[in-house]
């Protein structure tokens, strides 16, 4: 910090009038300004890495009950029931337990899996970037190598970047009073129409009665794992084209006109403009996948918030982020507050680990490919 | 690169009809320039240059910086239409056909005139794959085809022996002077009649130098060559011809010897004596 010296006598030629020269000027003491800032600086870095340890911390601490209490049950259980459920007892041939004319009932306790919800959370954001990516990218070589000629880069990349200013409520309002039913009444009845009696895509429009173990249709409502995606999708839309034109930015332009010269034509030197910045583009669609991972109250209103596995992107789900959004105003029981508090832990990290991969390709615009050139 | 950069250039001086397309006359010129006027923006880079480049020779464009004769270069395969300023008028035909008419095939021409850059730019690919790109580009070969052209191609840039054990490593890899090699080769997989060269010397050794100029030596026998050089050495040790450029206009040409040793103009004299540049 205090690199001053006090030495009386300055380096150099021992008598500078010999070289004619000026000796060096030295500080005579430690500047009290300078360490007094250099400490407000460290602090406040300090501060930032604290914060961030501090958190983890005290979810970790706040959710270690619920998994002392279910163990890696936690992880692979794919119930979530915060409350006793009390149901007619079953045989193994389905029907219900008659006992002298009285029918049997069993009480499950409570259970917190948070599998359902991991499982709603990734679903969705894939779906988001099959629907993203490609518009992003092409929305990038647009901005890079079309809008500049026409003088539109400017305008396109600012209400490109406008998408990522509405609220996130706004976007579920939207997904709720318009998507939802768009998808409800035109679309998701025409792709049952179209492919509801293909075998093998039954998966799609049918699942299991999870008492009974009978078949049923899923309700085609619009509310559902698709919902979450679409919304998602122009959620994410902003950050991924953003960081995708900076990629592609970096691109040197001696590989543009070096595939040109050999004859490329212009979709063919695109591509090898994508391929050049691949590790930057990746880490622009890790970043797109934070975001929408972390997303909530756009998805709560879409996706139906029913905490089960079922695996058709027609079915309602639920996402960590809206999970925590529905239930952590009143938890039922302080294990059931435990539990939720580990959801947001898992969501923090996997969150954590998309950033760090991220940005770890992406560096200040630039992919790791164009760097190491 | 599409036809909407073509209609940028202003064809008014040439309204060629879509038949002068086709070659009308034997070509003993590969390139033919006359009154070709080119401007970045405002700039009038090129003024009334009129040139004739011989096939299968090596031709020299040589000047001092800003001179224009990169620009000239650049326009042969309409790699300056990349540039959004960059306007050309005047005659400027490859084998006699005009290639500033805005319906040329730039995907055609240049795959017919090749272009070597200052700076190695070869991709981030197998060394492999930067030759097999061009080819790959224009159709898909089988792979014995492949192969074969790959081979024929480091042979020719004088590449093979060094590389042979190693076609799946990085092209990035390789020393600098190995990577211009490999761009002149990528160039040749295309099967080109020309080859441009923008300095391509300029950012390698000596050693490096001296083996790429061995190379467009040989080259010569099969390829039109033009190359951009600062080097006055260079361009006397691998040249037929030279065309010297000043402040966008092209003061003297002939064959490299008599350029060199009995230039007509002052000021080619006091260029190629040293005096500026």
């Amino acid at each position: 910090m205090s690199r001053g010296t006090t030495a009386p006598t300055p380096p150099g030629p021992a008598d500078p009038g010999q070289t004619g020269g000026t000796p060096l000027k030295l500080r005579l003491g430690v500047v009290s300004g300078d360490l007094a800032l250099g400490l407000l600086c460290r602090g406040a870095a300090a501060l930032v890495l604290l914060m961030l340890v501090a958190l983890v911390g005290l979810l970790g601490h706040a959710a270690l009950p619920s998994l002392r209490a279910f163990g890696a049950d936690y992880f692979t259980s794919a119930e979530w029931r915060p409350n006793e459920l009390t149901r007619p007892l079953r045989g193994p041939d389905g029907r219900v337990v008659v006992v002298d004319g009285e029918r049997q009932t069993e009480t499950l306790p409570p259970r917190f899996g948070a599998l359902p919800v991991i499982y709603g959370t990734v679903a969705t954001s894939l779906i988001a970037l099959v629907f993203a990516v490609p518009l992003s990218l092409g929305a990038a070589l647009f901005l890079v190598r079309v809008a500049p000629r026409w003088r539109a880069a400017a305008p396109v990349a600012f209400l490109i970047e406008f998408l990522a200013a509405i609220p996130s409520l706004a976007y579920g309002m939207w997904g709720a009073f318009v998507l939802v039913p768009f998808l409800g009444r035109h679309v998701e009845p025409l792709v049952f129409r179209a492919l509801g009696d293909v075998t093998w895509l039954k998966f799609l429009f049918y699942r299991d009665n999870p008492v009974t173990g009978q078949s049923i249709r899923i309700p085609l409502e619009g509310r559902d794992m698709m919902a979450g995606g679409l919304i998602l999708a122009i959620m994410i839309l902003p950050i991924v084209t953003a960081v995708a034109r900076d990629v592609l930015r970096a691109v040197p332009r001696s590989q543009i006109e070096g595939s040109l010269a050999l004859g490329a034509t212009w979709w063919q030197s695109s591509r090898a403009m994508l391929r050049y910045g691949r590790a930057g583009l990746f880490g622009a669609v890790m970043l797109g996948l934070a975001r929408a991972a972390g997303e909530t109250m756009a998805v709560t209103l879409v996706v139906g918030n029913r905490v089960e596995i079922v695996p058709s992107p027609f079915a309602s789900i639920q996402t960590m982020a809206s999970l925590l959004a529905n239930q952590f105003n009143d938890p039922v029981t302080e294990v059931h507050r435990s539990a939720l508090i580990g959801v947001a832990l898992i969501l923090l990290v996997i969150s954590l680990l998309f950033n760090i991969v991220a940005r770890s390709l992406v560096v200040g615009g630039q992919s790791r490919t164009a760097l190491s050139d | 690169m599409t036809a909407i950069q073509a209609n940028q250039l202003d064809r008014a001086l040439v309204a060629a009809p879509a038949s002068s397309m086709a070659a009308s006359r034997a070509p003993l010129a590969a390139v033919s320039a006359q009154r070709f006027n080119a401007w970045y923006g405002p700039n009038h880079a090129l003024v009334d240059v009129s040139l004739d480049i011989p096939v299968r020779h090596v031709t020299a464009l040589i000047g001092p910086s800003g001179c224009g004769k990169s620009t000239f270069l650049r326009w042969i395969n309409r790699m300056n239409d990349l540039v959004d300023t960059a306007r050309a008028e005047g005659v400027l035909r490859l084998n006699g056909c005009d290639l500033l008419h805005r319906r040329v095939d730039l995907v055609d021409l240049r795959r017919r005139v090749g272009m070597v850059f200052q700076k190695p730019n070869p991709f981030p690919k197998s060394i492999y794959d930067n030759v097999a790109y061009g080819p790959r580009l224009h159709g898909s070969p089988g792979r014995a085809e492949l192969d074969e052209t790959v081979e024929a191609c480091l042979r020719k840039a004088g590449l093979w022996d060094e590389v042979k054990d190693r076609l799946r490593d990085s092209a990035l890899s390789l020393s600098g002077g190995q990577q211009q090699r490999l761009c002149i080769a990528r160039t040749l997989a295309v099967n080109p009649e020309v080859v441009l060269m923008d300095e391509p010397t300029s950012a390698l050794d000596p050693r490096a130098t001296t083996r790429i100029e061995e190379l467009i030596r040989t080259l010569r026998e099969q390829y039109t060559i033009i190359i951009v050089t600062h080097n006055m050495h260079q361009a006397m040790r691998v040249s037929d011809r030279t065309a010297f450029f000043y402040h966008g206009r092209l003061i003297e040409q002939g064959p490299t010897d008599r350029v060199f040793n009995h230039p007509d103009h002052p000021e080619t004299r006091d260029y190629v004596a040293g005096r500026f540049g």
